[in-house]
């Protein structure tokens, strides 16, 4: 009785119910922010931010789609702590943004990310670069892909030339949906019929 | 520590903790006020209805579909042998006058114009008639099918059996939008759906589930709906003309025709030489399946309704209309050619195959008149039976090339092999006709009619066409304004959810 007098002495009643309020929160924006699906490699998790739609449109109407996912191309693969460094850096930031309403209406990719996608490229098409056969029917091709990025040239690949963020209106693309749980909506829309 | 100062300690970490719960309330807040953006932002405003048959409604959400689409209006463009003007076939080649003599075809058959003219062409066609009334009329309600938007949604309310029942003229202020969107889409997400029941039951006819098609399927399925080989089944449903795609044994000419054969079907006996005559209406779907792109998973939107950019924004052309107006958006997407280069390709292939389809036209002609002949000379129905078999087998295979626009370029080999073995059939047909004429006693040629004009040859075969017009025009006078003026008076009835 006498030690519990003591910690409630320390610390009121008020305390606690503020830190669980807290925690609470806390548990919350961690789920209605989607933050686990940050560990995966999934493209859908890109799209929790909506604004990424029209990105996610064009590489699923793409080939690469069957490929390549969207860290394949824009995390760096060299090891597995730069990889997360990266990742972690570079969603953070954008998340930031997103979370701000900082986004600018045409997103461009910054210099550090051009330097991984353009590795990228070469870390897959690694055989097609030194092909013989290829500097035999691009002749230039040697020569040009030492002083520019791979889309400088291959301009649609993949997302194509218009990037706006309202280019792609109506696109199907799987965003977020309702985070309220199921039993929970259909309860809503039941009182919504009567 | 002095009791005053930890109550103060106490206090300032009450503060804190406070004001970091407040600003993590805030940052939950704007999370999911973002989120809730992604449920608004890219997708309509969801005040269509389920069988709204107004593309005007749709275009409120989707102006850009809906304004491309209204380029369907446009008729000014022509290619070599099609385009998206009106042009009178029956002048053209008035030989079609005589291949199809006592069927409706025979009065009025032109090149179809763009989607957004459906319904008034087909009111303005002599084949419908000048109906008086409800049940008047040449025509079953069933050619409707495929006019309208409307369509699905007065099936929905009288059932599918019961849409086919009756005259052309019955459902004659019911069907008034032009085809158009709902005739392919889901009005809640937009997606691709089948709105006719006769594509979802010829394929489960073939054991297959529609639903189970992939969204490129999709984008040639829809167009399949109505593009593609059919007839009216009158045993389905007592009183009804049920539309039937004849499917169940496969997609060629010999596999169709074998369906017809064995159920004894024909669509007309022909007036000169008693044929039980079957009509193909525009196998374009089967025609396509059977060619280069198809077999390389090209759907027919990829060339037909290919991605444009407008404004930094990249959607799909709704402007339904030939490559041909398009080839920078269709064929160059994938082929590095000149677009003259491009051109000239398309038109080779529908020089040549042409070639052999207007000898086999030509054909067909002399064999209707020789078995009139036989006819007229007293030739006995056993005698005839072989050779009238033949006449439907050669024509059949002519009018799956003929009608099936774009067949000669969506699958030249095939059409050339149908048209060959069209000659063949047709050949075979006149050497016993002429070894039946040469028994009769008559062992000469039979003068090919003068067919020049298609005033001719429809006198040629006895039409009075002038009566035609004349009942046309009295019903565009008489009973058009009233479909008109009660289709109005339902579509202002309709509140914003309705019908």
């Amino acid at each position: 009785m006498k030690e519990d007098n003591k910690i409630h002495d320390k610390f009121p009643l008020i305390f606690f119910i503020f830190i669980g309020i807290f925690l609470g929160l806390f548990f919350y924006v961690i789920y209605i922010s989607k933050a686990h699906s940050y560990l995966s490699d999934n493209s859908e998790t890109c799209v929790n931010c909506h604004i990424m739609a029209p990105q996610y449109a064009s590489w699923n109407h793409s080939s690469h789609r069957e490929v390549a996912n969207c860290n394949d191309c824009h995390v760096p693969h060299d090891n597995f702590v730069n990889k997360y460094y990266f990742k972690g850096k570079d969603g953070i930031r954008h998340a930031s943004i997103f979370t701000a309403r900082m986004e600018p209406q045409v997103i461009m990719i910054r210099d550090e990310g051009k330097q991984v996608v353009h590795n990228n490229c070469i870390r897959c098409h690694e055989n097609q670069i030194i092909d013989a056969k290829l500097s035999a029917y691009v002749p230039q091709h040697h020569k040009n892909f030492e002083d520019r990025h791979c889309w400088d040239c291959h301009r649609e690949v993949p997302h194509g030339r218009v990037n706006s963020l309202t280019s792609m209106p109506h696109a199907k693309v799987p965003l977020p949906e309702s985070p309220l749980p199921e039993w929970l909506r259909n309860n809503k829309s039941k009182n919504n019929n009567n | 520590m002095s009791i005053k100062n930890r109550k103060i300690g106490k206090l300032i970490l009450l503060i804190v903790i406070i004001v970091a719960v407040f600003i993590l309330g805030l940052l939950a807040s704007r999370i999911m006020e973002r989120r809730a953006e992604a449920v608004f932002a890219y997708s309509p405003s969801g005040d269509i209805s389920k069988f709204e048959p107004r593309n005007e409604v749709w275009g409120k959400d989707f102006p850009r579909e809906y304004e491309s689409y209204y380029n369907t209006a446009d008729t000014n463009f022509l290619s070599k042998y099609n385009g998206n003007g009106m042009i009178d076939m029956l002048e053209v080649d008035p030989r079609l006058v005589v291949l199809w003599a006592g069927y409706g075809f025979s009065k009025d058959y032109s090149q179809g114009r763009g989607h957004f003219y459906a319904v008034v062409d087909i009111r303005n066609n002599l084949r419908t008639g000048g109906p008086t009334g409800d049940d008047d009329g040449p025509m079953p309600t069933t050619c409707w099918a495929c006019k309208s938007p409307d369509v699905p949604r007065v099936m929905n309310e009288s059932g599918i059996a019961n849409f086919y029942k009756g005259k052309w003229a019955r459902l004659g202020y019911e069907i008034y939008n032009p085809i158009g969107c709902a005739d392919c889409h889901n009005s809640e997400t937009m997606q691709l759906q089948i709105s006719r029941h006769a594509l979802i039951e010829a394929y489960e006819r073939m054991g297959k589930d529609i639903t189970k098609a992939t969204h490129q399927e999709m984008r040639s399925l829809v167009c399949a709906q109505c593009h593609v080989e059919y007839y009216f089944n009158e045993n389905i449903v007592e009183g009804s003309q049920y539309l039937t795609f004849p499917w169940d044994k496969g997609f060629t000419a010999e596999a169709m025709e074998e369906y017809y054969d064995n159920l004894q079907f024909s669509d007309w006996t022909h007036k000169l030489s008693r044929a039980p005559m079957l009509k193909a209406q525009h196998p374009g779907y089967e025609v396509y399946m059977t060619g280069v792109h198809a077999d390389r998973g090209v759907a027919c939107a990829d060339c037909h309704m290919p991605y444009k950019s407008d404004g930094g924004v990249k959607y799909t052309d709704h402007h339904i209309q030939s490559p041909l107006n398009n080839i920078a958006n269709s064929c160059q997407v994938c082929h590095r050619e000149e677009t003259s280069k491009l051109i000239s390709n398309v038109y080779e292939r529908q020089d040549k195959i042409i070639q052999n389809r207007d000898k086999l036209e030509e054909l067909l002609v002399r064999a209707h008149v020789e078995a009139k002949f036989a006819w007229d000379k007293g030739a006995t129905e056993e005698q005839m039976k072989d050779i009238l078999i033949g006449i439907r087998h050669a024509q059949w295979r002519w009018d799956y090339a003929a009608a099936s626009h774009g067949g000669s370029f969506h699958s030249p080999v095939e059409i050339g092999r149908v048209i060959s073995t069209g000659i063949t059939i047709v050949q075979e047909t006149r050497i016993i006709l002429a070894r039946l004429l040469a028994d009769l006693g008559h062992n000469k040629k039979i003068e090919y009619p003068d067919i020049t004009t298609k005033a001719k040859a429809q006198e040629f075969i006895g039409m009075d066409v002038e009566k035609l017009k004349k009942e046309k025009e009295e019903f565009k006078q008489n009973l058009m304004p009233i479909w008109d003026k009660k289709a109005e008076e339902r579509e202002n009835s309709w509140t914003k959810k309705n019908p």
